[in-house]
């Protein structure tokens, strides 16, 4: 098992960038998505690392090793397809046996093997059945088990989930992270769902037009996003027009209509009277009487049971909040005007 | 790929169920209209004076007669099986015709691998342009071209005369080398546009998984896109098969005569001696050679395939 480093990697199609550069380390164990939306250059990546696609630039490293121009069977690397690749002529049990036989094991080891995969991921009995004779969820299974008994360096994984329906999604999402942390073994998983890539990555990388624009925890991503992209891509959120007023150590404090309000000031140097973008996940909106905190008119109330979601006018911009459905939590309605506030921790200012 | 091996219970999990061998197709009456037109063709064309010829053969022969008549005789077979001129004859067309199935293998596979895994629009537009244009000119055209290459005093010979390689023409023609390069020329399209579609069919992800499970290249190629691509050898070596031992004009002209093989004796004795009879007999021979070579090859064939096609 060991880690990965990418340097400065790139590939490019002509004048088409599929990769513009990236620099990732991917620590030992970790389980580490690339998200971003379709064409981002995520699946480019992955297959960059397994040394099906050669880059044009930079270099892969996996654990001390350089494999930048290794051939994918001397990286020592097990990957799973969006559609397993299943061999349709061998049936299972020579499904998993392949590797092995390629590493000239012995016949009881292999028998023994491919018995001990079978076991790990819940076949025992199919060891007869062919491609055809299984549904998307057993051949995702038997697509593990035929990388694992090789005992890989690394995992990869490219969208694995999406041919699923919604249900074994679910059920496949735990399965394979708990999984990936008893083996321990370093997993890049390629994912365009926010939600895989959150519930089952110790780290996220997101990605956008060729590039990672952010890695950190599913938290971090979530809670402290560094771009407009990543805030918008990643769950939901009020974007805001505002000017900045000044910066007061950790917070920024910005104009937003005829106040002032306060929000977690950003890295960057921003110069005072730019414009800049204030970001609220609507759950930390806080709705409460009117003359607490700004005043804003109620323009929609929707039930959506554990959740009631409400369009607020402030200012002139819409800004969307969320809040518990319990009933202590008093309901507004429609032209009400309410006082609407939020915890300056709890909301960025980007600049655009 | 047919389901021969499942069962008539449903496979748990992936809700599907076949059952028996075959999954029918339910037409509609409308659909009978619609092949009714090239049913009537084939019959009025092909059955009737096939099994009319067919049916001289049980003649006794005699020349310039093509009436039917009702008294059956087996002498024609006789004959064809008892003098070494014919059944040899036999032996020889289903040997070239099995050389020529296997060159075109071994010439076409690589080249239609090529074409298959070639993403670039343009330069698989032109691959398939490069095996397509030899199909568009006359049969008997390409031969003279080849005749042109190979003969005595062909481009081939004269080259190595000029620069004194050889002494003496070196017999490239009116022999069975001559003919099988005439059949591959011909037959060579078949098999490439047989191999393509069944290669493109193999998803790109099967190889790269056998890569990356520790397979080099080649044994990637030998043991997932070869075994895949079995149906497609199949088709193309049974089609050239047929194609080859069923050639008139390619002995006729590159074997000048010289090469027997059944249709060459088959128009001798219609269109020289005029003994339909026993020229009949010969084409149900060819034919019946043809299927069984053709049904023992299949046999092998599922047999190394574990009956998976
Ligand atoms: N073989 C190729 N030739 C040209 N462009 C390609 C090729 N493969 C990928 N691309 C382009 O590179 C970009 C990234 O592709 P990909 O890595 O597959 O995206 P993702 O997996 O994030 O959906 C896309 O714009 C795609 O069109
Ligand atoms: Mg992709």
């Amino acid at each position: 098992m060991s880690d990965i480093h990418l340097k400065n990697l790139v590939k490019s199609y002509g004048e088409n960038i599929a990769v513009a550069g990236i620099d990732l380390h991917i620590r030992q164990g970790e389980f580490f998505s690339l998200l971003g939306p379709s064409g981002c250059g995520k699946s480019t990546t992955l297959r960059m690392i397994a040394g099906f696609i050669r880059p044009t630039v930079g270099q892969i490293l996996i654990g001390s090793d350089d494999v930048t121009r290794l051939p994918p069977e001397k990286r020592d690397i097990g990957i799973v397809f969006q559609n397993y690749a299943i061999f349709p002529h061998m049936n299972v049990a020579d499904n998993i046996a392949f590797g092995l036989k390629l590493r000239k094991k012995s016949h009881e080891d292999i028998d023994r093997a491919v018995a001990f995969a079978l076991r790990q991921v819940g076949l025992v009995g199919y060891e007869n059945r062919y491609q055809r004779q299984l549904s998307g969820g057993e051949q995702q299974r038997v697509a593990l088990a035929r990388v694992l008994v090789t005992e890989p360096r690394i995992l990869l994984l490219d969208e694995p989930l999406s041919a699923l329906d919604k249900a074994l999604r679910e059920e496949m999402k735990y399965w394979i992270k708990d999984l990936q942390k008893s083996l321990g073994i370093t997993t890049v998983y390629v994912t365009h769902d926010q939600d895989e890539a959150l519930t089952m990555s110790d780290r996220v990388g997101v990605m956008q037009k060729a590039r990672v624009e952010q890695v950190g925890t599913p938290q971090e991503i979530y809670e402290r996003p560094k771009t407009l992209f990543v805030t918008t891509f990643i769950g939901q959120s009020n974007v805001i027009d505002v000017t900045v007023r000044g910066r007061q150590g950790e917070r920024l404090s910005v104009d937003f209509g005829d106040s002032t309000v306060l929000t977690r000031a950003p890295v960057a140097e921003v110069s005072v009277g730019s414009a800049a973008k204030l970001v609220i996940r609507p759950e930390n909106v806080i709705i409460g009487a009117a003359g607490a905190g700004l005043s804003a008119t109620v323009v929609s109330e929707t039930y959506q049971g554990a959740l009631v979601r409400y369009r607020l006018s402030v200012a002139g911009q819409e800004i969307v909040a969320e809040r518990q459905n319990q009933a202590h939590l008093a309901r507004f309605s429609p032209g009400e005007v309410v006082g609407v506030s939020w915890d300056p921790d709890r909301s960025e200012a980007l600049v655009a | 790929m047919a389901a021969t091996t499942t069962t008539g219970t449903a496979d748990e999990g992936t809700g599907m169920r076949r059952i028996g061998l075959f999954r029918t197709v339910s037409a509609g009456p409308a659909f009978w209209w619609l092949v009714l037109p090239a049913f009537l063709f084939f019959l009025v064309f092909f059955v009737v004076p096939t099994v009319s010829l067919f049916a001289l053969a049980f003649n006794k022969s005699a020349a310039g007669v093509i009436s039917l008549s009702s008294a059956v005789t087996f002498d024609n077979f006789l004959r064809i099986f008892t003098r070494s001129i014919y059944y040899e004859s036999i032996l020889r067309s289903i040997g070239i015709a099995g050389a020529v199935s296997f060159i075109c293998l071994v010439f076409g596979y690589p080249l239609a691998y090529v074409i298959a895994k070639t993403t670039n629009p343009g330069r698989n537009t032109l691959l398939m342009i490069l095996v397509l244009s030899s199909m568009q000119l006359d049969m008997v055209i390409r031969l003279y071209g080849l005749m042109v290459l190979l003969g005595d005093n062909g481009l081939i010979n004269a080259m190595l005369l000029r620069f004194g390689i050889i002494s003496a023409a070196l017999p490239l023609m009116y022999n069975v080398f001559g003919v099988i390069v005439g059949l591959v020329q011909i037959t060579l399209p078949f098999m490439i546009l047989s191999l393509i579609g069944v290669i493109k069919s193999i998803h790109p992800s099967l190889e790269e998984a056998a890569r990356s499970l520790g397979a080099s290249r080649a044994k990637a190629f030998f043991s997932v896109v070869l075994p895949l691509s079995m149906p497609g050898v199949l088709a193309g070596t049974l089609l050239v098969f047929a194609l080859a031992i069923s050639s008139y004009v390619v002995p006729a002209l590159m074997g000048g005569w010289k090469v027997m093989v059944m249709p060459i004796h088959i128009y001798q004795q219609v269109a020289e001696t005029g003994r339909w009879q026993f020229g009949a007999a010969i084409a149900v021979v060819l034919f019946l050679t043809s299927l069984m070579a053709i049904a023992v090859y299949h046999r092998a064939a599922m047999r190394t395939t574990g009956g998976r096609s």
